[in-house]
């Protein structure tokens, strides 16, 4: 564990020393907020309305008109965010020649997997974290459902972990951060859209798509498919990862 | 120094695609000797490291480091072996002690703070710990991938040029650590262009070429085994006539004129000597020991 720790606060030194950590930091952060209050003047300027039309079909809830609209910027900045982040992971050691260090230490695979993805993960989650003061600030007038913030974060988490466990693998496959940042973001981008193709968010086309599964979280809604299928997604990534690692040995 | 090997290479082949980077490679080093291991650029040298360290796998064959085989428990020849590879994988975004640090805790050192201020006073690289490895000058750069290959102390040393890029007082300090480091009965196998480094470091030779071992064994029985150079002022019929001596197994003519060089194990330099005499002999020597072997057995001379 002392190894994979190792590697992961590595990655996340090297994103701080970095331009790009901060830069999309900055860019994450600035996004978030912004979002965050034009959404919480919609909802103020909405309820004021509402007092002088109390007849109105309209019913202002904080869940639905105001955090779930967040979460879903929240988690649409994450599916731009987390490939930038994960874009360097293995690409930079392999052009630096860094890996030769990882390739020749008396570590596993699975070490070195491990360590790369939370550190880029670990990052992605610190910048989520830094969100969290905009639905707690709500505490100061009223409680939020504890669901939908709960249910909120998890789904931004399990889409960042997921797009960061794309990212690793990309990055694993090229020495070009740009080339893995755009192929990341396209993969991610069809995983997205993918539901289009069929409205029923229950067809098998439609339980492909990542924005199905993160719809439902967002309005607070737990389901076990929606876990399984992030589990198995950043399961899988990983696996090709660590098979893409062994075979170093034989390029 | 004993007979057991800490290094042996038996039958290794590599290919990369269509083109064979090398060609069953065998050759053993004893423990506690430092080797050099000599060959013109894309001769092999840097695949075989490679596949010593457990970066890169065989074709065929087997590679063993401390009788250990590299394919079948590379964890194990990992702890025992430093690698430092001809561009030093050191990371630009960290300091110097931070990455020695780094290096330690990847190769399970159970210290790491004791064990990089080892590494880093041995390499002289006190003065610099603190800066980021990205300002250092190439020849510090070279000295912190040294400095990770040491810093779990590893009975088998696997340098890629570690000299390359280094002032010659750096130089220096290379060369007296890994003569230090083989009083320790600390293996080293060494990659370099530089001959006298090789003369004034090593105890044995292998040369390799086109991906064969061309020339192997203890650096003095390779320096006598060099061919003799003979040169005279009438050449006609001199090759025939020292070719007939016993104990000699060819004979190249040279450049410029007049100029034979002598192959073979025990070549009479008196009798050769002699026969050349009656050709108004001018000179004859055995050039530079070890560059006449490596010349020869890279097709570069004679």
């Amino acid at each position: 564990m002392r190894v994979v720790l190792a590697i992961a606060g590595r990655d996340l030194r090297a994103l701080l020393h970095h331009a790009t950590g901060w830069a999309v930091a900055a860019g994450f952060l600035l996004l978030a907020g912004v979002f965050w209050l034009a959404l919480l003047d919609g909802y103020v300027v909405h309820g004021q309305e509402q007092l002088y039309d109390p007849y109105s079909s309209v019913q202002l809830s904080l869940t639905n008109h105001l955090l779930a609209p967040y979460f879903g910027n929240l988690t649409v900045l994450v599916l731009f965010v987390a490939p930038a982040v994960a874009m360097r992971s293995f690409a930079d050691e392999v052009r630096a020649g860094t890996v030769a260090l990882l390739a020749t230490s008396p570590i596993t695979a699975w070490q070195i997997v491990l360590g790369k993805y939370l550190g880029s993960l670990g990052y992605v989650l610190v910048l989520v974290a830094a969100t969290l003061w905009m639905p707690l600030s709500l505490l100061a007038w009223t409680v939020p459902d504890p669901g939908a913030v709960v249910g909120g974060y998890l789904a931004t988490v399990l889409l960042a972990a997921t797009v960061v466990a794309i990212g690793t693998l990309v990055s694993a496959t090229t020495e070009h951060p740009l080339v893995a940042l755009v192929l990341t973001f396209a993969l991610t981008l069809v995983l997205w859209i993918v539901g289009w193709v069929d409205p029923d968010p229950t067809s098998p086309i439609g339980q492909l798509s990542l924005a199905v599964h993160v719809q439902d979280m967002i309005h607070g809604a737990l389901r076990r498919s929606d876990l399984s299928y992030f589990a198995l997604l950043v399961g899988w990534c990983l696996f090709a990862t660590w098979q893409r690692v062994l075979a170093w040995r034989y390029a | 120094m004993t007979s057991t090997p800490s290094i042996e290479v038996r039958q290794l082949c590599r290919s990369y695609g269509p083109l064979q980077a090398l060609r069953a490679v065998s050759f053993t080093v004893a423990t506690g000797q430092v080797v050099g291991f000599l060959g013109p650029n894309g001769a092999g040298k840097s695949t075989t490291l490679r596949i010593l360290a457990g970066a890169l796998a065989a074709t065929s064959g087997q590679a063993f480091v401390g009788g250990v085989d590299v394919a079948a428990d590379p964890l194990r020849v990992k702890r025992l072996l430093g690698y430092l590879p001809e561009r030093p994988p050191v990371h630009d975004d960290m300091r110097v002690r931070a990455c020695v640090r780094y290096a330690a805790i990847l190769k399970g050192v159970a210290d790491p703070d004791a064990a990089t201020a080892r590494a880093l006073a041995r390499t002289d690289l006190d003065d610099v710990a603190e800066r980021l490895v990205g300002h250092l000058s190439k020849g510090y750069r070279q000295r912190v991938g040294l400095a990770q290959a040491l810093v779990h102390d590893p009975r088998v040393l696997l340098l890629d040029e570690p000299t390359s890029g280094l002032d010659p007082a750096q130089r220096t300090q290379v060369r007296a650590l890994v003569r230090e480091l083989a009083r320790g009965d600390v293996t080293v196998l060494l990659s370099t262009h530089v001959l006298g480094e090789v003369e004034a470091l090593c105890d044995g030779v292998v040369v390799l070429h086109r991906g064969q071992v061309t020339a192997q064994g203890p650096l003095d029985a390779l320096a006598t085994a060099a061919p003799l150079r003979v040169r005279v002022a009438r050449p006609a019929g001199l090759a025939a006539a020292v070719g007939a001596l016993p104990g000699v197994a060819r004979v190249d003519v040279g450049e410029p004129d007049g100029t034979f060089w002598v192959h073979g194990d025990a070549v009479p330099t008196a009798d050769v000597a002699r026969v050349a005499a009656a050709h108004d002999l001018l000179d004859l020597t055995r050039p530079g020991g070890l560059e006449a072997t490596y010349l020869a057995a890279t097709g570069g001379a004679a």
